[in-house]
């Protein structure tokens, strides 16, 4: 994985935050795991195809999503329904739509599959026993983590 | 309160016109969140959702004579994508008539009108505004 391409997902994470939720995201350390589980209350999974290959997963803790939603909406929100899960996966697919356009400057295609929502802690989804890069995210509201796992199917000249 | 100052462009027509969009889109989260049972609020949940897809339609109109009338240059790739969210919100209606106005496809798209709006206004429309100040220092 290269930097390049964890860092289109990061910084497309970070724009996209501060447009729909007036949020900064700073980056904590990086750690590979073995896995990729869904360790949250409310995760989004998101599939990468094209130029790269992969999946990347969001996760975020309950407080959070509903404060999330609460912060576009003005409503207050006590679980994570329908409306708040849809809200969570919009923004994923927001995130990876920008992520997949600014990979297009380096010349790498790609597309985004409809992001999948995944409400409960420790499912593994992982396909491959491959390992992912997590990436720990700090924001105002709460932490979250972004997991990222893509591999190259581009020949490189 | 969905609208934020941010969210101002700068022209009074397109920003009383987005507070009032947010307002509607507001009423009608509200609306289909509320703890009331799902059949006593349904008249409620489609007449709000049918309230703020007129004022989108009216808006948008507005929104892109006043493009025109600046002789704003991404015209056509703004108007389009009005174009693509209108038909989307009319295909989604189109399906519930069909298919039944469940509490999870209505919460499905009102997430969906929201995420939009917050998006478009927050950024896509913010460039209309930088464009018509670029544009007074012109002349
Ligand atoms: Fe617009």
């Amino acid at each position: 994985m290269k930097v390049e391409h964890v860092n289109a997902f990061y910084v497309a994470t970070q724009e996209v935050f501060k447009t729909m939720l007036d949020l900064g995201v700073e980056k904590g350390e990086l750690r590979i795991v073995e896995d990729m589980v869904s360790s949250k209350d409310a995760n989004v999974l998101l599939g990468i195809t094209g130029d790269l290959k992969g999946s990347i997963l969001f996760g975020f803790p309950n407080d959070m999503a509903l404060k999330m939603v609460n912060i576009m909406s003005g409503v207050d929100m006590d679980k994570i329904d329908t409306f708040v899960s849809s809200a969570l996966g919009e923004i994923v697919n927001i995130i990876g739509g920008n992520a997949v356009t600014s990979l297009s400057n380096y010349n790498y295609m790609c597309n985004i599959a409809p992001p999948q929502i995944i409400v409960g802690k420790y499912k593994s989804i992982s396909m491959a026993s491959e390992r992912s890069l997590l990436i720990p995210l700090n924001t105002e509201i709460g932490k979250f983590d972004v997991n990222i796992f893509l591999a190259e199917t581009k020949n490189e000249d | 309160m969905m609208w934020k100052e941010r969210y101002r462009i700068g022209v009074d027509l397109i920003d009383n016109q987005h507070r009032e969009l947010f307002r509607r889109l507001s009423s009608f989260i509200q609306v289909v969140q509320n703890e009331d049972p799902w059949d006593q609020k349904l008249d409620d949940v489609k007449s709000t959702l049918n309230f703020m897809q007129e004022y989108v339609v009216y808006h948008f109109e507005d929104e892109e004579r006043y493009q025109r009338e600046i002789g704003y240059p991404d015209y056509e790739e703004h108007r389009e994508a009005h174009a693509k969210f209108k038909e989307e919100i009319n295909e989604y209606v189109r399906l519930m008539e069909e298919e039944g106005f469940t509490e999870e496809s209505i919460q499905e798209l009102a997430a969906r009108l929201m995420t939009w709006l917050i998006m478009h206004v927050g950024k896509a429309d913010q460039r209309i505004g930088e464009y018509a100040k670029s544009r007074e220092g012109m002349e």
